[in-house]
């Protein structure tokens, strides 16, 4: 399975546990965090820890997730390595996004 | 059906070859395997084998892998004749790939189910085959079509060329058939040039689709729903719309939605062919490279916002580069520097630099290949995973 989730708190912490996050699972992805938003989870952390490499493709399905949130919850990173820190400065997406040194850290609140 | 049998015993072959000829089937004879192997060679409408067990020369089960063995283009179905109910003989046959199995004296009404249910494989079988000789066909189809399609895509790119004391110089390399990249240049009017790189994300059919569509609305430079430029006032009744100004309208019109993923990254520009002067805005973009014949320096361009598509309502920013007679930018998608060599190391910013300055003082086409070259020998594949463009520019007034 290349994804998983727990509930932290309120915070849903779905982990992808894939080295490349790019076109081959994006839509496996966002299909998954669709279905959790629909079923009423709204405070989301995505852990990174284990991506390597992330793709237009991988930065496309987070931002469907956002925006499929629309306004109504949170969507957060968390765990991002040096080449996934360095694609979301190159795209100004941290702009976007809210990156959090570790899970724990983007669980602890605001 | 064609069936071939294949029996020493003259008696028996013949008795079996009228009763399944009685049945409406075609039938062949062999003494021995390596006659039937012949026979299989020639004969390519023969379905299905009747074989005896023990045979001088070739024997049944020597048939029975020299069958399975050899590319014949078709599936045999293979019936062994046992002298009994045999268990090990049935369990060897089985594990060499025989079909069914019957005892010998040969019971005709059996001889007759077992044929029915070899039958019915051989049909299936010859469905399967139908079904993907259409899909090879249906794939043939949709490859020409993209084919043709590419070259619709070539068409549209705008030739290396010099305008108004600028020149251009290109590569273009997609990924599939078809790419997501796209480029352009062209004068806006008397003085004022522009010129774009963008990437689509993804790349295949969508991406080259919208890529197709962005290249036609950057290109329109006349008329009222032109992007690139806005009203005005005084004559000549319109100005040249700065380029944070032009992403952000683009931004406002191609907004994502959660299903659809197509968003782009683009770096946009305009050049002041009198002046030198350049503006640069980028969304998402690998920062262009500026490069300073007399400084002999290559420099990143700095500056940057959110790809085109992400999120409604963002604010472009620009970045103004006095250049000097000489000077060159370079534009180019992640493909290049995401390009990875056999160990999974990506050729690299730093990389493109260094290759940018060697090549300081050679000609644009000169760049171009050398580029490229770099790039290809990095990646020791000839193809690229992902569409890899790169565009040139240089002002000699």
């Amino acid at each position: 399975m290349a994804f998983e989730h727990h509930d932290e708190g309120h915070y849903t912490v779905v982990k992808i546990d894939e080295s490349r996050f790019d076109a081959s699972i994006a839509e496996a992805f966002k299909t998954y965090v669709f279905d959790l938003i629909e079923e009423g989870k709204s405070e989301i952390v995505v852990d990174l820890a284990a991506v390597r490499f992330m793709d237009s493709s991988g930065l496309g399905a987070l931002v469907a997730g956002l925006k499929k949130l629309s306004g109504n919850g949170s969507f957060s990173l968390a765990s991002a390595q040096p080449a996934v820190k360095d694609l979301f400065d190159l795209t100004s997406m941290d702009k976007l996004f809210k990156l959090h040194d570790s899970v724990d850290e983007a669980v602890k609140g605001d | 059906m064609n069936i071939l049998i294949v029996e020493d015993a003259r008696d028996q072959r013949l008795m079996l070859s009228v009763v399944l000829k009685k049945q409406g089937h075609k039938v062949l004879e062999a003494e021995n395997g390596k006659e039937a192997l012949a026979i299989l060679q020639e004969h390519q409408e023969v379905r299905i084998i009747i074989s005896d067990w023990m045979m001088p020369e070739m024997d049944g089960l020597e048939l029975l892998k020299e069958t399975r063995k050899s590319d014949l283009g078709r599936y045999i179905y293979f019936i062994l004749l046992t002298g009994n109910t045999d268990h090990e003989a049935v369990v060897e046959g089985m594990n060499h790939g025989a079909d069914d199995f019957l005892a010998k004296p040969v019971n005709f009404d059996e001889l007759a189910a077992r044929l029915k249910a070899g039958i019915r494989i051989i049909e299936l079988e010859k469905q399967l085959e139908q079904q993907k000789q259409q899909l090879v066909q249906a794939i043939e189809t949709v490859e020409k079509d993209l084919e043709s399609a590419a070259k619709a895509q070539e068409v549209l790119l705008a030739q290396p060329a010099t305008i108004q004391h600028v020149s251009f110089d290109w590569f273009f390399k997609p990924s599939k058939i078809l790419g997501g990249d796209m480029f352009g240049y062209q004068a806006i009017d008397g003085e004022t040039l522009s010129f774009y790189q963008l990437d689509v994300a993804g790349h295949g059919i969508p991406s080259a689709l919208f890529s197709f569509t962005l290249n036609n609305i950057l290109s329109e430079s006349s008329g009222r729903g032109s992007i690139v430029k806005e009203k005005s006032d005084q004559e000549p009744f319109y100005k040249v719309r700065a380029p944070e100004k032009v992403l952000a309208s683009l931004n406002k019109r191609f907004q994502v939605t959660p299903e659809s993923m197509l968003y782009f990254t683009i770096a946009y520009g305009h050049i002041n062919s009198r002046s030198g002067e350049v503006t640069v805005s980028q969304a998402g973009h690998p920062p262009p490279l500026w490069i300073r014949r007399e400084k002999a320096s290559v420099e990143p361009v700095a500056g940057g916002g959110v790809p085109i598509g992400m999120m409604p309502d963002m604010d472009y920013t620009s970045c103004t580069l006095q250049f000097q007679p000489g000077d060159r930018l370079f534009l180019y998608s992640d493909g290049v520097t995401e390009c990875e060599n056999t160990e999974g190391e990506q050729f690299g910013e730093s990389r493109l630099l260094q290759c940018l300055m060697d090549t300081l003082n050679d000609d644009l086409k000169s760049v171009i290949d050398q580029v490229e070259k770099n790039v290809r020998d990095w990646s020791e594949l000839d193809r690229f995973d992902d569409d890899v463009t790169y565009l040139l520019l240089e002002w000699k007034p």
